[in-house]
């Protein structure tokens, strides 16, 4: 599956990344194509562009604060709004719930 | 460099975007209030109105987050979240020296700058945390508030003294160009230091027995945004719906004499819009010098009415400025969608 997520925390410096970095390992890992864009105190990196959303099936939100720019996966049906720390401890599980 | 420009352009609307509300939070309380006390020979007299007075200490409050607001919008377009630190402090140290809104748009691309070229830093994975709220901050900050403070600060002072002398030794010879240069140096930087010259000018002449000076400034102060605002009035397809209702919100602050009210569309497009509101202003004080208008009170806008000298030009120097502004800027402004 072609899958967008973004990982954002209050603080912005850690969890934001480490959320990331593990949603992109354990997707790896499951044959997934993610893409993870993160809203930390360095502002968005890693920004989902329109070309990323083409062909997208499905959306995992982990955010503990508002997402910026949420309207972009207006259309996408699979939107998994989950807390920040769910997709560092347990990726895998987000994943299946996807499906 | 087209592109630099179009960039530029967008990191400006960012900053005017947030800014708005301010202005007309602040605008509209400052000239609710105002308007509701009876205007005397020392300006607005609150003191039988305690009300109005909170009301308009709670406008000059939103007010002074103009600039601050201004700057760090700016930033933010720039250089995303990091960028509003140093883009509030630059806005607050522009405040602080003086520098009006001008100084904001300095200070906001600065630290829009700084934060890009620190961002630019190869730093090791451990520091990583830290940038964006310690290093990047600290860092951004003290270089823009050590260039606002030295760069613009000290020569601001010196030249609104040059400013003054310069308007002094022009002296009141020639009333029509006199009024031609009070007129623009009002209209230039809209409560900066060019504004705040020529008007503190005008209040020295009135203590000295010469109420020409200040008539001719108090009909320059409410033509930008009068003239702005009737624009949107006159052909509001030309204009988006953010700017109409600036647009109102201008014309209420421009009939109370707050030149402010023109900032939001200045700041979103200096080059074209600062030209035309001098001209306008430039011209409806030159208009007053010549019909011998006299204001009594340290305050523009149509709100003085009651202590100005020959009211009919007066009014006719104003709406002869502010047709002005309305029609060039209709003129000057292709009809896109910003």
């Amino acid at each position: 599956m072609k899958i967008l997520a973004i990982t954002a925390c209050p603080t912005g410096i850690a969890h934001t990344y480490m959320a990331a970095e593990s949603l992109e390992r354990a997707g790896a890992r499951l044959g997934h194509q993610v893409k993870v864009e993160t809203q930390g105190a360095m502002g968005i990196e890693n920004r989902i562009t329109a070309q990323d959303l083409e062909g997208a099936d499905a959306v995992i939100l982990a955010c503990d604060i508002p997402v910026q720019g949420r309207e972009r996966f207006d259309g996408i049906p699979n939107i998994l709004e989950v807390p920040v720390q769910l997709a560092i401890k347990n990726p895998a599980e987000l994943f299946a719930r996807l499906q | 460099m087209r592109a630099v420009l179009q960039n530029l352009k967008r990191y400006l609307l960012c900053g005017v975007s947030y800014v708005i509300p301010f202005v007309a939070c602040g605008g509209i309380l400052i000239a609710f209030s105002i308007a509701l006390v009876p205007m005397t020979a020392t300006g607005p007299d609150f003191s039988h109105a305690p009300t109005l007075k909170l009301l308009l200490e709670i406008g000059s409050a939103a007010f002074a987050l103009v600039v601050p607001v201004l700057a760090g919008y700016i930033a933010f377009g720039m250089a995303d979240r990091p960028g509003l630190v140093p883009g509030f402090v630059g806005g607050f140290v522009a405040n602080a020296v003086g520098a009006g809104f001008l100084g904001g748009i300095i200070a906001g691309l600065l630290a829009g700058g700084a934060v890009l070229l620190l961002k630019r830093l190869p730093v090791s994975r451990m520091l990583r945390p830290i940038m964006p709220i310690l290093v990047i901050p600290v860092c951004s900050s003290v270089a823009v508030g050590l260039l606002m403070y030295g760069l613009l600060g000290a020569p601001i002072r010196e030249l609104m003294v040059l400013m003054a002398h310069a308007l002094r030794t022009l002296g009141t010879g020639n009333q029509v160009i006199l009024g031609l240069v009070l007129g623009a140096m009002i209209a230039f930087d809209m409560g900066g230091p060019v504004n705040k010259t020529a008007f503190f000018f005008g209040v020295a002449m009135i203590k000295e027995g010469n109420v020409a000076v200040m008539g001719a400034c108090a009909a320059a102060i409410c033509i930008p945004p009068l003239g702005l605002g009737l624009a949107t009035l006159l052909a509001p397809g030309r204009w988006s719906t953010q700017e109409r209702e600036s647009g109102l919100a201008a014309l209420a602050m421009g009939a109370i004499g707050i030149t402010e009210g023109a900032i939001p569309f200045a700041a979103a497009r200096p080059l074209r819009v600062i030209p035309t509101i001098m001209g306008g202003s430039a011209l409806g004080a030159a208009l007053a010098m010549l019909g011998g208008v006299g204001d009594h009170a340290p305050h523009g806008g149509l709100i003085v009415l009651p202590v100005v000298d020959h009211r009919l030009w007066y009014v006719l120097s104003i709406l002869a400025g502010t047709l002005v502004v309305a029609i060039v800027s209709n003129f000057a402004r292709t009809p896109e969608a910003p």
